[in-house]
């Protein structure tokens, strides 16, 4: 304990540490936070454009062909949903673990969660064609029939998952966020607005926050409950957030299409999510803790921490790869054999290899500690093994489609302008919501830095 | 028998810090011996605020254990129960339809909608829970002095008998600083 109090432990006075939290929220935004704001909001208006495009002419405006039905909508639905499981891991797993660590990242990278499941579900959103009747998907009772939704379908359960997985994210992430607005709804006493128009803006933002805070005090019999609240969703978000990635896994493995139909999908899906979640939670980390300076509170040792994670989980991808190869050859399936020749060989053997480049080679850098605590090789693996989880996505999905049972059935798959527009929006939705975040919210679970800094000092004394 | 009045007063009221003595602290260490202290001086309406939970609070301040893992429970159990009433009475009952040769009832593959039925309802209670339980949701509520919602541990004792001396004795060899609240 003395030696895990030594690294994390900031060792500021509390009103200095409200400060530093809220300086984001409450001093005008630096032109760097203006330029990135500008173009990921550009970004995502270039995809929410050509989204609303493809419902004025329909999906002809994208790649996808019989017999690669999915294409980039799957590709990135699945890539999205992973990165999104980082972010529970941190402020589930890690709390039932007692990892004191997590602390200060827990806020932003829940955060990140949420963004990304929101970015994720646009996709199957849009592939459905006609968006407008998604609700069908939900089992209420209807006046079409009787006509319900196929309960024995993995689909589905994917439905339901992710329903469930935002839904609670965000109660979690919210109440957590409960007693730091009202910190930051006591704050607001000291401003003084210049203006009229100002002032009117000032009485609105307080107002907001102190609804958001919900007349939280800091009771002790408020606390009393909270605790046992935080422990029971962290034990409750544990195995949702497994067993969200094991039935979007499902998707794949319940079908007959040759390299989806493994058993060793479920883990395989939940390590690379974790795996590329981490990447994603790595990149962010780094960028807020430059242009916000929160070195004090995401130190080199959080880093070096993630980058440990991500070694082991990019090990346990490349292992799930091997066991994929070894299956096949054993599976006296000339046609399962021939779907892993293809990934090697086949026309789209290019997107195979740099997975692999990114995914299994990569990740070794982080042996090294030299390596691992160097801030610009940390982000450059951070982005290049994202890069690697997105080209295992489409490998499964596109690789796997294009030539299953029967040649005369093959095509192959060109991408289109919709096609890369739509996944460079989703880029640009993530990051504006992510940088909206940062100016509005404590990026940083001050209440819960503050707990672990206390109860420290009270075991300490 | 209990009323509605008195039912809806005792789950959606907070109890209002007014009359009595607030004593403020500058570490979380102060403020368990002073809880520990009060409750042991018999006194009996009193609470403490913190900006952070603090270990041992519960003990200190003689707190029952929280009702929140009960309601988490129900909220399980209940998902379970009604999701797969619903599901037969659909899949069985509504609109029995053959899918890939098994039968109507299939009762593994309803597994994982209702596992993340479970999930959803009881964290839903479970949050739902603390609102009521923990008294929020009342937005003009204010902590009883400032800082408490940053650097400031605070006890407030609100007896009605209690005067300044009491407090003073109750407290004493901790670093207080107290304050009378006006009721």
């Amino acid at each position: 304990m003395a030696t895990e109090k030594s690294v994390y432990h900031i060792g500021k006075p509390f009103a200095a540490m409200d400060d530093d939290v809220m300086r984001p929220i409450e001093a005008f935004p630096t032109k760097l936070w203006w330029g990135a704001f500008s173009v990921s909001a550009a970004l995502a208006l270039l995809g929410v454009g050509t989204i609303l495009y493809s419902f004025a002419v329909g999906l002809g405006i994208f790649a996808i062909n019989n017999p690669v039905g999915w294409g980039f909508f799957i590709v990135n639905f699945v890539f999205w949903v992973g990165i999104g499981h980082a972010g529970t891991l941190i402020s589930a797993i890690l709390f039932l673990f007692r990892q004191k660590w997590r602390t200060s990242i827990n806020r932003a990278a829940e955060a990140m969660t949420i963004f990304a499941v929101i970015v994720a579900a646009i996709f199957p959103a849009i592939h459905i064609g006609r968006p407008w009747f998604v609700f069908w998907a939900f089992p209420y009772p209807n006046e079409r029939g009787p006509l319900w939704a196929n309960f024995r379908s993995p689909l589905l359960w994917d439905l339901f998952a992710i329903s469930t997985y935002f839904s609670v994210s965000l109660i979690f992430w919210y109440m957590g966020l409960v007693p730091d607005f009202a910190t930051l709804r006591d704050r607001f006493e000291r401003y003084k607005a210049k203006s009229k128009l100002g002032d009117i803006l000032l009485q609105m933002k307080a107002l907001t926050y102190k609804a958001l805070a919900l007349g939280w005090v800091g009771s002790a019999k408020t606390w009393h409950h909270y605790e046992k609240m935080v422990m029971l969703l962290s034990a409750l978000a544990t195995p949702l957030v497994l067993s969200v990635h094991t039935i979007v896994s499902f998707d794949f493995a319940t079908s007959v299409i040759p390299g989806w139909h493994a058993t060793i999908f479920p883990p395989y899906f939940v390590a690379g999510a974790i795996y590329s979640g981490f990447a994603m939670v790595l990149t962010l980390m780094i960028i807020t803790r430059e242009v916000f300076k929160l070195k004090e509170y995401i130190t080199l040792k959080h880093l070096e921490n993630m980058a440990i994670v991500i070694l082991v989980t990019g090990m346990m991808v490349s292992f799930a790869y091997t066991v994929e190869f070894v299956m096949a050859a054993y599976s006296a399936s000339h046609v399962e054999q021939y779907a892993f020749i293809n990934r090697l060989k086949g026309p789209f053997a290019w997107a195979f290899w740099i997975m692999f480049t990114c995914n299994v080679v990569s990740p070794h850098f982080m042996w090294f500690k030299s390596l691992r605590t160097n801030i610009k090789v940390l982000f450059v693996i951070s982005i290049v093994v994202n890069i690697g989880m997105w080209f295992e996505r489409f490998v499964i999905v596109i690789i796997s489609l294009h030539r299953d049972y029967l040649p005369s059935s093959w095509d192959t798959y060109n991408p289109t302008w919709a096609d890369y527009a739509v996944l460079v929006g989703s880029f640009g939705i993530f990051f504006t919501l992510f940088l909206m975040f940062i100016r509005t919210i404590p990026s940083i679970a001050l209440a819960e830095v503050k707990a672990d800094e206390a109860n420290a000092a009270l075991s300490h004394h | 028998m209990l009323s509605i009045a008195e039912i809806k007063r005792g789950l959606f009221s907070y109890e209002e810090v007014s009359g009595g003595f607030v004593a403020s602290f500058k570490s979380a260490g102060e403020l368990l011996k002073a809880a520990e202290k009060t409750r042991q001086a018999n006194v009996k309406q009193f609470d403490c605020f913190s900006p952070c939970p603090i270990h041992g609070m519960d003990k200190a301040m003689g707190l029952n254990r929280s009702w929140i893992p009960v309601l988490t429970f129900i909220g399980g159990i209940m998902a379970i129960v009604l999701g797969l009433a619903y599901i037969i009475y659909i899949d069985v009952f509504n609109w029995p339809i053959v899918f890939g040769g098994k039968p109507f009832f299939s009762w593994p593959a309803y597994v994982p909608i209702l596992f993340e039925l479970a999930i959803y309802f009881a964290s839903v209670f479970t949050v739902v829970g603390v609102l009521v339980l923990g008294r929020l949701g009342f937005i003009n509520r204010k902590p009883p002095v400032k800082g408490v919602t940053s650097d400031v541990f605070a006890i407030w004792l609100g007896d009605k008998n209690l005067t300044r001396s009491d407090v003073e004795r109750i407290l004493s060899g901790l670093n207080a600083q107290i304050e009378e609240v006006k009721s």
